[in-house]
C-alpha cells in the first residue's frame, strides 16, 4: 500500500513540476509552450544517459537542468518575438523534432525501444518499500525547492515585469524593459524546472522511451495550470494534484467497465482528458485560485 | 530527378487539401486548429467503416465520410467553439488540443490502434516516359485538383465565399453589414471537413490507416500554411507544394525518417525571416 501511495505521489510531483514550469512560462510570461513535452523528453533522456554513464545523482541532475535551460534559452531566443499562436506552433514543431531525434538516433537513445536499466539514485542507502519512501522524500525536497524558486520569482520585481509583458509587451518595452531578454530568462527558468522533472521521471521509472512523452503531457500541464488559476503557484499545486488524482482515478474505469479491453480503457481516459480540458475552458477559464497580486497595506501609502 | 519532382508534387497535393482547410478555419475563426490532424484521421476511419465493415465502394464511402465528418465538425463547433467564441486565441487553441484528444481517441476506442487498409485492389504502377506513376498518384492528382477548383469557385464566385472572405478580413465590419458570422463559420466547417476527409481517404489509399495518420500531417500542414501566409488559401496550396517537393528532395541527403524535420526547419525559417509568409500581407500587430 505504501508502495502504491508513494508511486502515485511521485507521479503527481513530477507532473506538478511540469505544470509549474508551464505556469512560469505561460501563466506568468504569456509564452504558450505547446512543446513542453519535447523539453521534458530531452531533459529526461540527458538525465538517463548520464545516470547510465555512471554519473552520481547531483551531476545527472545538474546536467538535466542545464539541458533544460540551454534548450529553452535557444528556443526562446529564436521564437520569443512571435505572436502567441505562432509561438505555440514553433514550440510544438521543436518538440516533434526532439521526438524524431529520440526515435531515430538509436545508437544514443535506443530508438523506439528506449533506455532500460537506468540506475536509481540513493539505492545504496535503502531498499524495498523504505526505498520508495526515500525516493518520495527526495522528490518532495526537490519539488519544494522548485516551488520556492518559482514563488520567489513570481513575487520578485522580475515576476512583475513578466506579468506586465504578458498583459502588454509594448507598454513594458516603453518603460525600458528589455522584452526579449526577460522572455528568455522566464522561459529558461521554466526549462530548469523541467530539468528537475526530467531527472525525477527517468530515475524513478528506470526506463524511458519516446511514447512517454507525447502531446498528452502538454494537455495535462495546461489542465493543471488552468484549473489552478493561471499565474498562481499555490493554485497550481491544487490544480496539478486534482488533475492527477482524476487521471489516476480513471485507471479504475476498467474495473467499473470490465467489458472494455485495455486499449479501449486507455483511450477512454484520453477522451476524458480532452473533454475535461474543454469543459474547464468553457466553464472555469479563470481557474479556482487567483494569481499573486501585490497588496498595499493602508499604512504603506502615506 | 523528374521522378522526385513528381512524387513531391503528389505528396504536396495531399498536404494541400487539409492545408486549405486549416487556412480557412484560421482566417475565419482566428486560431490555429490543432485538431486538424485528428479530423483527417476521423474522416479516413468513417470511410473505412463504410468501405470495409459495410462494404460499399470506396468512392461512395468517401462521400459518406465527407458528410459524416461535416456533421461531426458542426457538432464540435456547437459544443466547443461556439461557447468560446469571444475568447482569446490562446484559449481556442488549447481547446483545439482537447478536441484533438477526444477525436483521436474516439477512433482508437471504436477501431483499435492496429494498422488498417481500404478494400481496394492495388494495381501495378504505369511507366510513362521513364517515370513510375501509380494509380493512387493519378487519383490524388485529379481529386486534389478538382477539390481545389471547387473551393476556389466557392470562395471567389459565390455570395457565400464573399461573406467568408469578409468575415476573415474584418468580422466586426462584416457583422455590421448583416453577414451572419455563425452561418459563415458553419460553412467553413463543412468545407474544411470535406477537404480533411477527402485527404484522409487519399492518404489511407496511398499509405496506411492508423490513429496517428493525421497527427503526422500536423507539422507539414502548419508549415504549409505559415509558408503560404496565414489565412490565404492560395498561399497554403503553394506552401504545401513546396513542402512536398522539399521533403522529397531532402530524402536525397537525409534519412527518410527525418522527412518531418523538414517541416520544422521550414517553420523556423519562415517565422524568422518572413513571418507573414510568401503570399501573406504583413500584418500590423503587436
Amino acid at each position: 500500500m505504501i508502495g502504491y501511495l508513494t508511486a502515485i505521489l511521485v507521479v503527481v510531483l513530477i507532473s506538478a513540476l511540469v505544470a509549474l514550469a508551464l505556469n512560469l512560462q505561460w501563466g506568468q510570461a504569456g509564452m504558450v509552450n505547446f512543446g513542453i513535452f519535447g523539453f521534458f523528453a530531452a531533459t529526461s533522456y540527458v538525465a538517463a544517459l548520464s545516470s547510465l554513464a555512471g554519473y552520481p545523482l547531483l551531476i545527472s541532475l545538474v546536467l538535466a537542468i542545464l539541458t533544460g535551460v540551454a534548450l529553452s534559452a535557444l528556443v526562446a531566443l529564436v521564437s520569443a518575438r512571435l505572436r502567441e499562436d505562432y509561438f505555440a506552433i514553433a514550440t510544438l514543431a521543436f518538440a516533434e523534432a526532439v521526438r524524431l531525434f529520440l526515435l531515430n538516433e538509436t545508437w544514443l537513445t535506443g530508438g523506439a525501444n528506449g533506455l532500460p536499466g537506468i540506475p536509481r539514485p540513493l539505492s545504496a542507502y535503502s531498499s524495498g518499500q523504505s526505498y520508495e519512501l526515500l525516493f518520495f522524500v527526495m522528490a518532495l525536497v526537490l519539488a519544494a525547492i522548485c516551488f520556492a524558486f518559482a514563488e520567489a520569482l513570481t513575487k520578485s520585481p522580475f515576476g512583475r515585469v513578466l506579468r506586465a509583458l504578458r498583459e502588454d509587451d509594448l507598454v513594458a518595452a516603453t518603460l525600458g524593459k528589455h522584452v526579449l531578454s526577460f522572455r528568455i530568462w522566464a522561459f529558461s527558468a521554466g526549462g530548469a524546472i523541467l530539468g528537475v522533472a526530467g531527472y525525477l521521471h527517468s530515475s524513478y521509472f528506470g526506463y524511458i522511451d519516446p511514447t512517454q512523452f507525447g502531446a498528452f503531457v502538454t494537455a495535462y500541464a495546461f489542465m493543471a495550470v488552468i484549473a489552478g488559476g493561471r499565474g498562481s503557484n499555490t493554485g497550481l499545486l491544487f490544480g496539478a494534484v486534482s488533475v492527477m488524482v482524476l487521471l489516476e482515478g480513471t485507471r479504475f474505469l476498467k474495473d467499473l467497465m470490465p467489458f472494455l479491453d485495455a486499449g479501449q480503457a486507455a483511450s477512454l481516459r484520453l477522451i476524458l482528458i480532452g473533454a475535461g480540458l474543454i469543459l474547464l475552458l468553457i466553464y472555469k477559464p479563470q481557474g479556482f485560485f487567483r494569481e499573486h497580486r501585490l497588496r498595499v497595506d493602508k499604512g504603506d501609502t502615506k | 530527378m523528374l521522378q522526385i519532382l513528381l512524387n513531391g508534387i503528389v505528396s504536396g497535393l495531399l498536404v494541400a487539401l487539409p492545408a486549405v482547410a486549416l487556412s480557412l478555419t484560421y482566417g475565419v475563426l482566428n486560431f490555429p486548429n490543432f485538431a486538424i490532424g485528428s479530423m483527417i484521421t476521423f474522416g479516413a476511419y468513417i470511410a473505412l467503416f463504410f468501405n470495409v465493415d459495410i462494404g460499399v465502394s470506396l468512392f461512395v464511402a468517401a462521400g459518406l465520410a465527407a458528410v459524416g465528418l461535416a456533421a461531426v465538425a458542426l457538432l464540435i463547433d456547437r459544443l466547443v467553439y461556439r461557447p468560446l467564441r469571444g475568447a482569446d486565441h490562446v484559449t481556442l487553441l488549447v481547446a483545439s488540443i482537447g478536441v484533438y484528444f477526444v477525436l483521436e481517441n474516439v477512433v482508437r476506442f471504436l477501431f483499435g490502434s492496429d494498422i488498417r487498409g481500404y478494400d481496394v485492389t492495388v494495381a501495378r504502377p504505369h511507366r510513362w516516359m521513364g517515370l513510375r506513376v501509380n494509380n493512387e498518384q493519378i487519383l490524388i492528382f485529379v481529386v486534389a485538383f478538382l477539390a481545389m477548383v471547387i473551393v476556389w469557385f466557392i470562395l471567389m464566385r459565390t455570395p457565400f465565399g464573399r461573406a467568408m472572405r469578409a468575415v476573415s478580413d474584418n468580422p466586426d465590419l462584416a457583422d455590421v453589414r448583416g453577414i451572419s458570422r455563425n452561418k459563415v463559420i458553419a460553412l467553413v466547417w463543412v468545407i474544411a471537413a470535406a477537404l480533411c476527409s477527402t485527404a484522409g481517404v487519399l492518404i489511407g489509399m496511398d499509405g496506411i490507416i492508423d490513429p496517428l495518420m493525421g497527427w503526422n500531417y500536423v507539422l507539414p500542414l502548419f508549415a504549409a500554411v505559415i509558408l503560404g501566409g496565414i489565412g490565404n488559401p492560395l498561399g497554403a496550396v503553394l506552401g504545401a507544394l513546396i513542402i512536398g517537393i522539399v521533403e522529397e528532395m531532402a530524402t536525397l541527403v537525409l534519412p527518410t525518417t527525418y522527412r518531418q524535420a523538414v517541416s520544422f526547419v521550414i517553420i523556423v525559417l519562415v517565422l524568422l525571416l518572413r513571418p507573414h509568409g510568401l503570399l501573406g500581407k504583413p500584418r500590423i500587430s503587436r
